[in-house]
């Protein structure tokens, strides 16, 4: 009769490949939980947040602000204040992108994304389209103008 | 097999439920004011740190394993199948 003796199947003992794993799989929950939560709090809009909606086209970017002022190719915002943009396209997939403020959202047609930020510098920053789009992308651009009302 | 479910009990006890709790709790301080760029780069961060550290222990583990176990380790002793050449 054969009996099955701890370890023998493997030759030696596998207690620290348990550990191994173990702690492998730990580092994944710590990663899956810290990501997911990370996003959760960004994508959480304050309550005072302007809305700006803004639109994509080949090659060219359009804000409107909440009291229907558009603008062209700039857009002027108040340092310290929170801004929530709807972000969508004319026609084909674009990528709103602030570098600078780590603000990045597909601008895709018939689709309402949303992304918000605060400003907390005054300055000028660019703004850039992400997403290939066609001949001119490289310079469908934009500028993001901070000002610091207070100052 | 005791063993190794007892092992993951104890390890989903320190990690899931923390971790749990942790997420759970920071729903109370959002919708407020923040920098993206803080809160991104430094998940980033973080979350390469973790990255490095795996890569770095199992490659280091890799290294060891190949120079601890090759055939011309002066350490090395036959496994009783190559001795005996059974089980």
């Amino acid at each position: 009769m054969r009996h099955r003796v701890r370890g023998k199947m493997s030759g030696h003992s596998t207690w620290p490949e348990w550990v191994y794993v173990g702690v492998v799989v730990a580092l994944l929950c710590y990663v899956g939980a810290e990501a997911w939560n990370i996003e959760r709090i960004i994508e959480h809009v304050p309550e005072d947040a302007k809305l700006i909606k803004v639109e994509g086209q080949q090659w060219l970017w359009t804000f409107e602000h909440e009291d229907g002022t558009k603008e062209i190719g700039e857009l002027h915002l108040e340092k310290g204040k929170a801004y929530k943009f709807e972000v969508t396209s004319k026609d084909v997939i674009h990528s709103f992108n602030i570098h600078d403020y780590t603000v990045l959202m597909d601008a895709v047609p018939g689709r309402i994304n949303t992304v918000w930020f605060s400003p907390n510098v005054a300055g000028e920053f660019d703004i850039q389209c992400r997403e290939y789009c066609g001949l001119i992308h490289y310079n469908m651009r934009g500028t993001l103008i901070v000002e610091d009302k207070g100052a | 097999m005791k063993v190794i479910i007892g092992l993951g009990i104890v390890l989903a006890l320190l990690v899931v439920l923390p971790s749990a709790q942790y997420v759970l709790a920071a729903g109370d301080s959002t919708g407020e004011y923040l920098d993206r760029r803080v809160e991104i780069w430094g998940l980033f961060y973080r979350l390469m740190i973790v990255a490095f550290t795996v890569g770095t222990v199992v490659s280091g583990l890799i290294v060891w394993l190949v120079l601890r176990f090759r055939e011309s380790n002066p350490k090395a002793k036959p496994t009783s199948y190559e001795a005996s050449g059974s089980w």
